[in-house]
């Protein structure tokens, strides 16, 4: 009796528990395929937003890489920052070019592109640069800048009016190598939608060159060179065409288009070390007041004005789980009064509280599991379809690596909640076939 | 067979509903008709011989053995071995067929499973009680959802017969039959359990049913009065 018989007939009580389990679950499927797609949501909604969260992150952060300084007018490091590489706001004022002159001669810098900034396309920003921008550039983990179509703009009077463009000006205008574009005055001049407010319709431009899409700002730039925009503002006078005094395109040539002024230039330099040196000699430049800006540093100091978006959406996707996680219990702690005479059934033909239990937790288990699993692969096939998409769209580039170990904590999390939030319930049934006596009292 | 001593049992401790029961026993083969008002404590004192409840005060003891000596597990077994249970209704796990619903006490007992096996095995020892239950051999494969109450009443009526244990617990097996249907029933019931050689305790409240048991218990007289049968 008691003890002996149990162990010469677990196998048998187990094999049957698992049988009815199966049974009993499967006979309650309607109901428990919501339990497993809510749980599946929420684990899918937290691993996605995890990988979001992240690769929206290193995406930014690494809009601009393989440039050790910004130099610009002194102004803030966030806003030469926001104007010089997202094109967004503006600076209060320009550099000369003979500060660019001498920042190149220093021993330690290796290379300076100038940027300059002012005019648009339809609303995609224009930025006035030299060939060099294109070598130099490096977004993501030092990558370079690839020519998907044709080629850089050539640095001569030939190449004068050749522009390159990023691969969303490209996708969203539907040009190819070849299209005439005209420029507008001024950066926030946004989707006109007619040749009519071009200002710089007088002097077309020739696309050359269409860049492979990079997820950064590049793909909504308009590039050409430095020349091209003196050439524009020729006949310009303080923001506004000179009344009568139109220089056609060709003419424009004969004139001296070495730029006086740019917005922001690109420092690299021959060793990483001479950096705070380099910055100190660009803050303390007497000819004019400069700030020289560490791209990494100025990324981090926005960031930590996204971040608070960012702990937004954190604490809402953890809300989200929590939720799922109380309906989960909420529904079977609801379906428990139903399956009390089951319960009694089972203790009638003699099974005992402990294997009541057994069968509640054994079901919690591998519904929970399923969740969880069927969340992950709904998140993963998700986000694979969505990868082009969110590219394009947001130039997020989401990477299809293995899981983040951040990724791979929150889906234990929901697995643990999903344990505990259904061995409640089991606590109960098993408190309740103890105290019920024979026939449960419902 | 079954062996009450004086006994206190209350569901909260202090309640007014308190069952305190004088001596009781019952011979092996008995029936027992046990009737009484509602609340009386008829079911609870069918809990307290399935030793699913324990008495506050006294003892209950089956076969000699007395429920309180053993620990939950092995009252567990011990019920499983020897004690046959029939509910008003909802019986049966939907989801299983007939046949599988009655061969069930022989997978969690293997005293129970092995008088069947020397009876030709569980199988063939369900089909023997449902065709004493006059049940449609039709039905013996179907889901058990799929059958009438009176129907599912006695294939509940067939499982407690299974392996013949020594005890058979019936709490109002007949109140959800219509009356032609009760006068069946339990005239199915009291043949088999006499066939079976199982004691068998019924409740009910239908007291035309209660001459054709040997005993008749009225659970308010019974109160501290001992009765043995």
């Amino acid at each position: 009796m008691g003890f002996a018989y149990f162990a010469k007939s677990g196998g048998e009580r187990m094999k049957t528990l698992l049988g009815i389990a199966r049974r009993s679950a499967w006979n309650r499927r309607s109901t428990l395929v919501w339990v497993v797609v809510s749980l599946a949501l929420a684990t899918a909604l937290l691993w996605t937003l995890e990988r979001l969260r992240h690769d929206t992150r290193s995406s930014f952060s690494q809009s601009v890489s393989g440039v050790d300084l910004i130099v610009g007018a002194r102004s803030s490091p966030v806003q030469l920052m926001l104007f010089s590489v997202f094109h967004i706001g503006s600076v209060p004022q320009g550099m000369s070019m003979d500060s660019v002159r001498m920042l190149a001669q220093h021993r330690s810098v290796s290379w300076v592109v100038p940027l300059s900034l002012g005019d648009s396309h339809r609303g995609f920003p224009v930025l006035g640069t030299t060939p060099a921008f294109f070598q130099h550039f490096k977004y993501g983990d030092k990558q370079a800048l690839v020519l998907r179509q044709g080629a850089v703009f050539a640095d001569t009077l030939d190449g004068l009016y050749e522009a390159v463009i990023g691969a969303e000006v490209a996708r969203k205008m539907g040009y190819n190598l070849g299209q005439s574009i005209t420029l507008s005055h001024g950066l926030n001049a946004h989707d006109h939608g007619d040749e009519s407010h071009d200002d710089h319709a007088d002097k077309p431009f020739k696309v050359v060159g269409i860049l492979a899409p990079t997820g950064t700002p590049v793909d909504r730039t308009v590039h050409v060179s430095l020349q091209a925009l003196e050439a524009l503002h020729l006949d310009w006078v303080a923001g506004t065409p000179l009344p009568g005094g139109q220089i056609p395109a060709d003419q424009a040539r004969k004139f001296n288009l070495e730029p006086e002024e740019i917005t922001a230039a690109l420092v690299g330099l021959k060793t990483r070390a001479a950096v705070f040196n380099v910055q100190r000699f660009v803050n303390f430049h007497e000819a004019e007041a400069l700030m020289g800006v560490m791209p990494g540093v100025a990324l981090g100091e926005l960031w930590s004005v996204l971040g608070v978006g960012e702990n937004a959406l954190l604490a809402v996707s953890g809300l989200v789980a929590l939720v799922s996680v109380v309906s989960l219990m909420a529904v079977v702690l609801a379906g428990l009064n139903e399956r009390r005479r089951e319960l009694a059934v089972l203790r009638a033909v003699g099974a005992g509280p402990r294997h009541v239990l057994g069968l509640l937790t054994l079901e919690g288990i591998w519904v929970t599991c399923a969740g969880v699993l069927l969340g992950v692969l709904m998140a993963q096939s998700g986000m694979a379809l969505a990868t082009p998409w969110l590219q394009q769209a947001l130039g997020i580039r989401l990477q299809m690596a293995a899981p983040l170990p951040t990724q791979l904590a929150l889906a234990v999390a929901v697995l643990l909640a999903g344990l505990l939030a259904s061995l409640a319930p089991a606590w109960r049934a098993y408190r309740l076939s103890l105290a019920d006596g024979l026939s449960p009292r419902v | 067979m079954i062996d009450i001593e004086p006994l206190r049992f209350a569901w909260t401790p202090g309640a007014a509903n308190t069952l305190v029961l004088g001596r009781l026993q019952v011979a092996q083969g008995q029936t027992v008709f046990l009737h009484g008002p509602s609340g009386c404590g008829k079911s609870t004192l069918l809990g307290l011989l399935a030793g699913v409840l324990l008495p506050d005060q006294g003892r209950v003891a089956l076969l000699g053995q007395d429920w309180g000596a053993l620990k939950p597990g092995q009252r567990d077994a011990f019920r499983a071995d020897h004690v046959g249970v029939i509910f008003q209704q909802f019986n049966l796990l939907p989801y299983l067929s007939v046949l599988d619903n009655v061969t069930l006490p022989c997978r969690f007992s293997s005293m129970r499973r092995q008088r069947c096996q020397a009876a030709g095995g569980p199988e063939a020892v369900a089909q023997n009680w449902l065709r004493r239950m006059d049940l449609p051999q039709a039905l013996w494969t179907r889901r058990a959802d799929a059958l009438s109450v009176g129907q599912q009443q006695r294939v509940a009526a067939a499982r407690a017969l299974m392996g013949q244990p020594e005890l058979i617990l019936a709490d109002e097996p007949t109140s959800a039959l219509d009356a032609a249907l009760r006068q069946d029933f339990m005239g199915w019931l009291l043949q088999a359990a006499r066939d079976a050689g199982s004691t068998l305790v019924c409740v009910s409240h239908d007291e035309q049913q209660a001459v054709r048991f040997d005993v008749q218990w009225a659970l308010p007289t019974l109160q501290k009065v001992g009765v043995s049968a």
